[in-house]
């Protein structure tokens, strides 16, 4: 059974710190190495960044969800049509939002919910001891 | 006329004994019989220390007296081992080693740059105490940019070493758990010092030794060996959108292995022969100048490892 990790936040840089310093400790309850945790904060960080630039948001609600080697990241909710294509719109070889995600997390989901939606990171353990 | 026995070990070409004015051209023959020079290293292999301080005198007369930039340049890498050596009695206080030599660089080129002629000392005499005093302005100037307790600072310090350690050791990246285990600390602790590490500068490796800065002042990076070859062929394929020009060649560097080769941290750090945590640092702060750069995130950064620049 998957534990499952509520959090909110100020929408600010003091909030992110927080919130790396949570999943810092939810990944090493994975026994994630160093190299997976950076990978998770950079993904996370610059996420949450650009959707504070995208979105009028005071608070950022998350929701963390541990799994067996995995951790799944969840963000919202959020409108913007800007942050969905920073998500998605990837030009080829270029270092954007998107190619960092792909760079960093295993797979990256959006779930819908009447006009907005959640941006969903996973991230699998690899680096860590056998 | 000097006869055979009266033959100096290294010859003057400039007659610089000579009074002013009378000192001949340098001919390309002459450079022949100024015995090579392997820095101090090499007078621990055997070589005359004699010959080892008339080739230092006559390189730096070459550049005080006639402006001889390439004997500068041979000074500096002829003492790049003993700034090496000297940073190394500081490389267990939480610095990367090799920002060190750079920083500890400044300090032998502002002493070859001073160097009295006159005063007739030795240029390694003159050379430690400037190199030295670099390194500890480092210390002094570039701590920690916000108040990080003392505690936490020294665990940081610790785990720079503990994950240079454990790496080969596991063949890859500890864990929290392993890191805290070997650093002696909780593993709540390791990651409150990983991320107030974050809160540490560094100097840049773009600075100019004097410096000012200018197009024809060399960098630190340049007078590092290694890596500039990489740096450079990773320039070849790599063009630069804005945000990329405001960034220096090793973060770049980092960059184009991390998102374009798909190395990780830790590989990186193997790769450029600093530490994870360096790399780690590194990459965070090449990202922020991009976003400051950038600015509004419409446009967002482009790396293009070929080809034309993209928004």
């Amino acid at each position: 059974m998957p534990e499952r990790i509520d959090l909110e936040v100020p929408a600010t840089l003091n909030g992110l710190s927080t919130v790396r310093l949570v999943l810092g400790g939810l990944g090493a309850r994975l026994d994630f190495s160093l190299d997976d945790l950076e990978d998770i904060y950079l993904a996370t960080d610059h996420l949450l960044r650009t959707a504070l630039d995208a979105d009028a948001l005071d608070r950022l609600s998350l929701e963390v969800l541990l799994g067996d080697g995995v951790l799944r990241f969840t963000a919202g909710t959020f409108r913007s049509a800007k942050l969905r294509a920073d998500v998605t719109m990837h030009a080829e070889d270029c270092l954007d939002l998107c190619m960092l995600l792909r760079r960093t997390v295993d797979d990256v989901l959006f779930e819908d919910e009447e006009g907005a939606y959640r941006i969903v990171l996973v991230k699998q353990r690899k680096g860590g001891p056998a | 006329m000097s006869g055979p026995d009266e033959r100096r070990v290294v010859k003057d070409p400039l007659d610089l004994e000579a009074a002013p004015g009378q000192a001949r051209a340098f001919a390309a023959d002459d450079e022949q019989e100024v015995p090579a020079h392997g820095g101090p290293a090499a007078d621990a292999q055997g070589r005359g220390r004699e010959d080892s301080e008339k080739l230092d005198q006559y390189l730096l007369r070459r550049y005080h007296l006639y402006g001889d930039r390439a004997a500068r340049e041979q000074l500096i890498t002829m003492y790049l081992p003993l700034v090496r050596s000297l940073a190394r009695r500081y490389a267990s206080r939480g610095e990367q080693f090799d920002d060190l030599v750079q920083v500890g660089a400044i300090g032998l080129i502002k002493a070859i740059d001073r160097f009295d002629l006159s005063r007739g000392v030795e240029l390694t005499t003159y050379a430690t105490p400037n190199i030295v005093g670099e390194i500890k302005r480092y210390f002094r100037d570039k701590g920690w940019s916000v108040r990080v307790p003392r505690g936490l600072q020294e665990l940081n310090i610790r785990l720079n070493k503990v994950i240079d350690e454990l790496v080969p050791k596991l063949q890859r990246s500890p864990t929290i758990n392993e890191l805290a285990e070997a650093a002696n600390a909780t593993p709540e602790q390791v990651l409150e010092a990983l991320e107030t590490s974050q809160a540490y500068n560094s100097v840049s490796l773009q600075a100019s030794p004097n410096g000012e800065g200018g197009e024809e002042d060399a960098g630190l990076i340049d007078y590092l060996g290694g890596e500039e070859e990489a740096y450079d062929t990773m320039e070849d394929r790599t063009t630069l959108a804005p945000g990329f020009a405001k960034l220096d060649k090793r973060e770049r560097y980092i960059l184009h292995l991390r998102f374009f080769e798909g190395l990780t941290q830790s590989q990186i750090a193997e790769r450029v022969g600093i530490s994870q945590m360096h790399v780690s640092r590194l990459i965070r702060r090449s990202l922020e100048k991009l976003r400051e750069e950038i600015g509004e995130l419409d446009a967002p950064p482009v790396l293009r490892p070929s080809g034309d620049l993209r928004r």
